[in-house]
């Protein structure tokens, strides 16, 4: 992104305005290994990216968004950890994280975003963490794939779900963090045990070992797993059953569902957001670079529009160059704002399969998917 | 012309009966906490803006989770009053640098 002095300017307003907000609202909070993250709970964490880190394909772990349901289990020694692989299983196994890095190795570009992302755009509001646009980031994760460890343990050919359980465990009678995937997404290639992301092992994302369900919502991605159970029927705990599902018919805003016509999540819509400029960001006038990312789960972004005058006129942004399914685009245009005042920027994605962003996200219950096309206005101010 | 007056009258005796005094909103905070704090931070409740009965909903799931609450109705006119989903969203926290600078090579 050209880095022109007045755009510096602005940056620097802007975070002097972050920063400002951030003293009026922390109370001294501090994660250690994390840049200051917009923080929606302290205890357990679950951290959203402010959008100005989103400038690089892969998002630093650093800056990587938290989500976490129950308190984060006491670090693990990589030497005592044990994976264990049992249920519809020829060859019940305990593997060690030495077992694991044995089998071969794959790296996996992959956009994870929680299911919640953008709950706080949902009207009326719903309960949750009201995420904005950052419960979202891209890695380079690695590790075996989950198919392998499944052949190594002689999963049944009859079970259809794997059950995966993390180390993580809920407090008084709050249920444990337990998801079914089915089993063709399990022994898809890019379905992985991650070792590591960007190169790192951080213990808040859930190392030494994650799952990684490219393309899925990210509460497929379990954390710390500690089992994997091959099995004939879905779990029918919590996670599953009624939360991360969605409504199978639309439903008017602010009325419930019925719980026989909620399904599992699985896939993620197609998406873009903008990063730069920020919500209510006042600029300077002159050449501007509006920028951000675009996803669409298993899909690879074919197109991203952007509209600079409310979504009159829209023109193709720039995107870059790795074009990969599950993998996220960050894409920009140059734009120079013909007179001052307040203008609303929109961005607009298209994936590999047609699908389109739409104007309106449906509404639901629990305030998942939200996947409306972006918004954010700026004010291009005077010549001084 | 007392028609108004006692419209008047009784639209405030209605309010009355639905606005809970301090006392026992000062009840509902003390509880609230109480009841919260063993499994998450405030943070969590405080973000939230939701109507009297999606609070209520999440007193039932709470409940349903093992949750203690001393004066169940005390915390539901405490989240109602001050998270109800007619208050403006609450400002954005941040958290602090917790990156610690480069080390310099020697």
């Amino acid at each position: 992104m050209p880095y022109t002095r007045r755009r510096l300017f602005a940056t620097l307003a802007s975070a002097a305005a972050a920063s400002q907000m951030a003293r009026g609202a922390d109370d001294g909070i501090t994660i250690p290994g994390k840049r200051p993250m917009i923080v929606h709970n302290d205890r357990p964490e679950d951290l959203e990216t402010p959008v100005r880190y989103f400038d690089t394909w892969l998002t630093p772990v650093e800056a990587f968004f938290v989500r976490q349901h129950l308190p984060r289990p006491s670090k693990i020694d990589p030497e005592a950890y044990r994976l264990n692989v049992n249920g519809m299983v020829a060859k019940p196994l305990e593997l060690t994280l030495a077992d694991l890095k044995k089998l071969p190795q794959f790296t996996v570009p992959a956009t994870i975003e929680c299911t919640g992302n953008g709950r706080a755009f949902h009207t009326p509001k719903v309960p949750g963490i009201q995420w904005m646009r950052g419960a979202i980031g891209n890695a380079e994760w690695r590790g075996p794939r989950v198919g392998d460890i499944l052949k190594m343990a002689g999963a049944n050919s009859s079970a259809a779900f794997i059950e995966v359980d993390g180390a993580d465990t809920g407090v008084a009678s709050t249920p444990d963090f337990v998801r079914s995937l089915p089993m063709n997404k399990a022994m898809h290639p890019a379905t992985i045990l991650a070792l590591s992301m960007n190169g790192q092992t951080p213990d808040i994302h859930g190392f030494p070992a994650r799952l990684i369900v490219p393309g899925w919502d990210g509460t497929s991605s379990v954390k710390w797993v500690i089992r994997i159970s091959a099995t004939a029927q879905a779990g029918t705990g919590f996670f599953m059953n009624p939360g991360y599902r969605y409504p199978k018919y639309a439903l008017p805003p602010g009325t419930p569902a019925k719980p026989a016509e909620l399904e599992v999540i699985e896939g993620m819509p197609v998406k873009s957001c903008i990063a730069a400029p920020e919500e209510q960001e006042k600029i300077a006038p002159g050449p501007l670079t509006v920028s951000g990312f675009a996803w669409a789960g298993e899909n690879a972004i074919e197109r991203v529009e952007v509209s600079t005058d409310g979504g009159s006129r829209w023109r193709d942004a720039q995107l870059s160059p790795q074009k990969l399914p599950f993998a996220w685009r960050l894409w920009s245009l140059e734009w120079r704002p013909a007179d001052p005042g307040y203008y609303t920027l929109m961005s607009r994605a298209t994936d590999t399969a047609g699908r389109v962003q739409p104007i309106v996200s449906p509404w639901n219950p629990s305030g998942y998917l939200w996947n409306a096309i972006d918004r954010v206005g700026i004010i291009v101010e005077k010549t001084a | 012309m007392r028609k108004p007056i006692l419209l008047g009258a009784a639209a405030l005796a209605g309010f009355a009966a639905f606005a809970a005094d301090q006392a026992t909103l000062d009840r509902g905070k003390k509880d609230a906490d109480l009841a919260c704090l063993p499994c998450h931070s405030l943070r969590l409740v405080q973000s939230q803006r939701l109507s009297r009965s999606a609070w209520n909903k999440e007193l039932d799931k709470m409940t349903g989770w093992g949750c203690k609450m001393t004066d169940r109705e005390a915390i539901l006119e405490y989240l109602v009053a001050n998270y109800g989903d007619d208050k403006p969203p609450s400002p954005p926290a941040m958290s602090k640098n917790g990156v610690p600078p480069p080390q310099r090579k020697q």
